[in-house]
């Protein structure tokens, strides 16, 4: 009964209740006012400003604003830190908490949840993608799924870096919290709203634009599209606010002696990360901006009959829609690198490289965006620099490639099942990496362009960069966050499922696509000859997703039992391992020193971190 | 203490003036050649001042807090 | 912008309580939230920066060049000067407060944050001419006539002022608070970070005028 008071007095109910609230006076006020002026009946003015002010209104129930409101009425504000007093524990995870490990907790769960979402939406058109002709859905409903797909996991995979990012990196650098630990918890919160306005986009008459939205498309299409550009938007606020969060967590709050080559080299890859995140998601907000107001208010911006131009739509949101799959994978590969020295007992091979190569990923991801455009009719003098430009990003890529195997070159490797995710990630992200030349040179592109061929090599790199990496990092750090062992055999079975799957999914959809599958359609002619593939592509997809929910199952059912883990059972050298569980509330109640360099496994007398003896207290 | 005031409080009204000359020069060379590299430098330069007076840039990478 | 919330100003004697044993030192917290505030500001040198090349990819007519729309000179350099002056207070508001003189700082923020809403209406009411109004006096045209459906011209240029006038209106709102913070006695010679980042933001707004003023107003061929 307890339990249930809780659960009904959760921030997440008290906020959907507020976004409820909120958006239908918006939407009662917008029409009452344009009634009352006698204007003809449009509902999405009233829609927009609904959906703004149910997001202020989940984030003002939910309590994400309280001590902001406090500071504008001129009251002092305390961060209150730990459990609320008199509840349990698991309360925390429900509420609004400024502790980053509970916060990265709660990006976990949702990130997996909306995976989830994300992959049965999947499963779905892919059954009617089984056979030629139209079985289970119409084209509308077709078209819905697959566009809310793509921004779901992409609204997955924004949480499980936010995830990953916050969880790892105050404890890896040695800091007490996120330097900004109300922004912190604004930026996870921020996202649930984006979810529930993506997903209600569904059920007022969906869109049909893919998760592109380009323009003129997106003027003409259903209403849903208004609200999937908002929650878009606000995906974007969250990832702005968290990864200036970051860095100033890292450029301040770093332990004594952790220079900037000794830190973790996943610290690296999120820095990386956030340097993409904080600049270029701001365009893709102007583009999504332009877009509502063209629909909503009437300004005319990309629709050619007015004057406008659909081309800088493109450019503007491809110039952080393409940067953004660094954000997903850059930390995906820095869970590589991290782990790769842990079970190979050796130093990682050329760390400073590794750590510049992340770098080195997000400067050139900034100047390839047009590469998405060959088709465009865009000016066709940036099409060869773009093409050059594009080639380029193998270059930091391979870099990473070459240490990853001299890393475990003559190794004492031990196979795991965080170990089999990080080499499963490999072998994927080499195939999406191999298959993206071909995207990037005009003449193949120009044949290549919006088939199959696409979505097989978006889904490698994607696996390979954030989704293997992703699994990797949460059995690796299960027993930190639980202090659990996860079940090993079911974790193998796990990864034994997926990654064939996974190899058939994403090669079969490359063939299909050299065949003259074209993505984003509901039907195809028998003809074609694809459809014994079709089927396989299917099967495997639903081998995936069984294999992701025996996952799930076993992190719950091991978080559960009674039987406690050792505290270092990898033998790492990081930090966060040479404290026994629970994690205190600022993590290192005695401060570490750094004294050596993180990778240098396997050398003799060789030390990391040290931690200082605990301090005598003074008096008796 | 109170000539170091007196300093700051002279520095923003040269910043303010400076920035009243820059802005009526804008408008002239707007109205007589409407150059758009001329009017781009003004602004840099407007902003540079801004940025580096008003905004205290430099405190960036000072370590003590005010 | 929520990023210099974080340092609450109060009495320094309570820096030391058990609650904040971890946290960090207010100086620290300062230089904290200076570089959020400004990695925030470079974020959205980025809004804007997309929102100026839309400008000069829409407004470039092929044959012609840069083109601007037919707007009040003379309202455009009033407001332009409104603006810049509520910037000068604003660092005389904070100038006074590192040196203790919270009468001047009080003050000066309330001014500012006066002109800095003269200056919004200048824009909405005015220039948009929300109300439709007309008037001519001293040969100055005081209402504009572009509408929002006026082609690109009309589209970029309310989607640019209109995004300057939201974060004019909120810049206008939190030196307010700093106003009212102020009044009550709520910032130090030693801790006064509130006014300091209100000021960097208001500024900030200001500098972003400075280049959307000759992009709407100035440059390219009058049509």
């Amino acid at each position: 009964m307890r339990t249930l008071g809780i659960i009904i007095n959760s921030a997440y109910v008290r906020g959907l209740i507020g976004q409820a609230i909120f958006t239908f006076a918006g939407i009662g006020l917008v029409g009452g006012i344009r009634s009352a002026m006698g204007l003809e009946t449009n509902v999405e003015p009233g829609v927009v400003l609904g959906a703004i002010l149910g997001v202020i209104g989940f984030l003002l129930f939910a309590g994400v604003l309280t001590d902001w409101l406090k500071w504008i009425a001129g009251k002092k504000t305390p961060l209150r830190h730990g459990v609320p007093e008199g509840k349990p524990g698991w309360s925390r995870y429900l509420n609004v908490d400024v502790n980053h490990k509970v916060i990265g907790i709660q990006y976990g769960y949702t990130s997996i949840l909306v995976l989830l979402v994300g992959g049965i939406f999947a499963l779905v058109f892919r059954l009617e993608l089984a056979q030629p002709g139209i079985q289970l859905l119409d084209a509308k409903t077709y078209n819905t799924l697959f566009s809310a797909h793509g921004i779901v996991m992409i609204a997955s995979i924004l949480l499980g870096v936010g995830a990953m990012t916050n969880y790892l990196v105050p404890l890896m650098i040695g800091a007490s919290d996120m330097a900004f630990p109300r922004l912190n918890a604004f930026s996870y919160w921020v996202g649930i709203p984006a979810v529930v306005l993506i997903l209600s986009g569904m059920v007022v008459g969906g869109w049909d634009t893919g998760w592109v939205g380009y323009p003129p498309l997106s003027l003409r299409a259903p209403l849903g599209v208004v609200l999937f550009l908002m929650g878009f938007y606000l995906n974007g606020l969250s990832s702005i606010a968290s990864s200036i969060n970051l860095l100033v967590t890292v450029s301040f709050m770093r332990a004594k002696g952790m220079t900037p080559f000794r830190m973790p080299i996943f610290v690296w890859a999120a820095v990386a990360t956030s340097l993409i995140q904080f600049t270029a998601t701001q365009t893709v907000g102007v583009a999504l901006t332009l877009n509502v107001m063209e629909r909503v208010a009437g300004l005319t911006f990309f629709n050619p009959t007015n004057g406008g131009d659909p081309v800088l739509y493109q450019h503007l949101f491809w110039f952080y829609s393409h940067p953004v799959v660094y954000v997903f994978v850059l930390p995906g590969l820095g869970i590589i690198s991290e782990l790769l020295p842990v079970f190979s007992r050796k130093p990682l091979f050329g760390y400073k490289w590794i750590a510049l190569s992340s770098l080195g990923i997000a400067f050139v991801g900034f100047l390839v965006w047009a590469h998405h455009m060959f088709t465009s009719g865009m000016n066709d003098a940036l099409r060869i620099p773009f093409m050059m430009a594009t080639m380029f990003v193998a270059i930091p890529t391979g870099v990473k490639f070459f240490s990853w195997v001299a890393t475990m070159w003559e190794g004492k490797l031990s196979f795991e099942t965080p170990m089999l995710f990080v080499l499963g990630a490999i072998s994927v992200f080499l195939i999406g990496g191999v298959t993206g030349p071909i995207l990037g040179t005009i003449p193949t592109d120009l044949h290549l362009h919006d088939s199959y061929w696409v979505v097989g090599h978006f889904h490698a790199t994607m696996f390979g960069g954030f989704i293997f990496p992703f699994f990797a990092a949460i059995y690796y750090w299960f027993p930190k966050i639980t202090g659990r062992m996860y079940k090993e055999s079911l974790g193998k079975l796990h990864f034994w499922l997926m990654v064939p799957g996974f190899w058939i999914m994403s090669l079969g959809q490359m063939q299909i696509g050299l065949l003259g599958m074209r993505r984003r359609i509901v039907d195809y002619e028998a003809v074609l000859g694809v459809q014994g593939t079709q089927v396989l592509i299917t099967i495997a997809a639903l081998v995936i997703g069984w294999s992701v929910l025996i996952m799930v199952y076993n992190l719950v059912s091991s978080a559960r039992s009674k039987e406690m883990a050792v505290t270092n059972p990898w033998g790492s050298r990081s930090p966060e391992w040479q404290i026994p569980y629970p994690v205190p509330e600022f993590n290192y109640d005695v401060p570490f020193e750094v004294v050596g360099d993180p990778y240098d496994y396997g050398l003799d007398g060789s030390e990391y971190v040290h931690t200082q003896a605990a301090p005598v207290p003074s008096g008796d | 203490m109170d000539e170091q005031k007196k300093a700051a409080f002279r520095q923003g009204n040269i910043v303010v003036l400076l920035l009243a000359v820059l802005t009526i020069a804008e408008f002239a060379i707007a109205i007589v050649n409407g150059s758009t590299v001329f009017l781009f430098i003004i602004a840099l330069i407007k902003a540079a001042v801004i940025v580096q007076v008003f905004m205290h840039v430099s405190r960036l990478w000072r370590e003590e807090s005010h | 912008m929520s990023a210099y919330t974080k340092a609450q100003p109060g009495s320094h004697h309570e820096a030391h309580d058990e609650d904040r044993a971890h946290e960090l030192p207010y100086a620290t917290q300062v230089r904290a939230n200076r570089l959020g505030l400004w990695l925030f500001f470079i974020s959205e040198f980025f809004l804007f920066g997309a929102l100026l090349i839309t400008r000069f990819y829409l407004w470039n007519v092929p044959g012609v060049g840069q083109t601007r729309p037919e707007l009040s000179q003379e309202l455009g350099l009033i407001t332009t000067s409104i603006l810049l002056l509520s910037s000068f207070f604003v660092y005389r508001g904070e100038t006074a407060m590192t040196f203790g003189d919270r009468k001047t700082f009080t003050q000066s923020y309330l001014l500012a944050a006066l002109l800095g809403l003269l200056f919004f209406v200048g824009v909405v009411v005015m220039e948009w001419n929300l109300f439709g109004l007309t008037l001519n006096m001293f040969g100055i045209e005081w209402f504009g006539h572009l509408k929002p459906s006026d082609g690109v011209h009309g589209g970029v240029f309310y989607m640019m002022t209109g995004m300057h006038a939201l974060h004019v209106i909120s810049g206008v709102g939190l030196l307010l608070i700093a106003w009212n913070r102020g009044r009550k006695g709520m910032y130090s010679v030693e801790r006064h970070w509130g006014v300091e980042g209100i000021a960097l933001y208001w500024h900030y707004v200001d500098v972003v005028w400075i280049f959307f003023y000759p992009a709407l107003y100035l440059i390219g061929k009058a049509v």
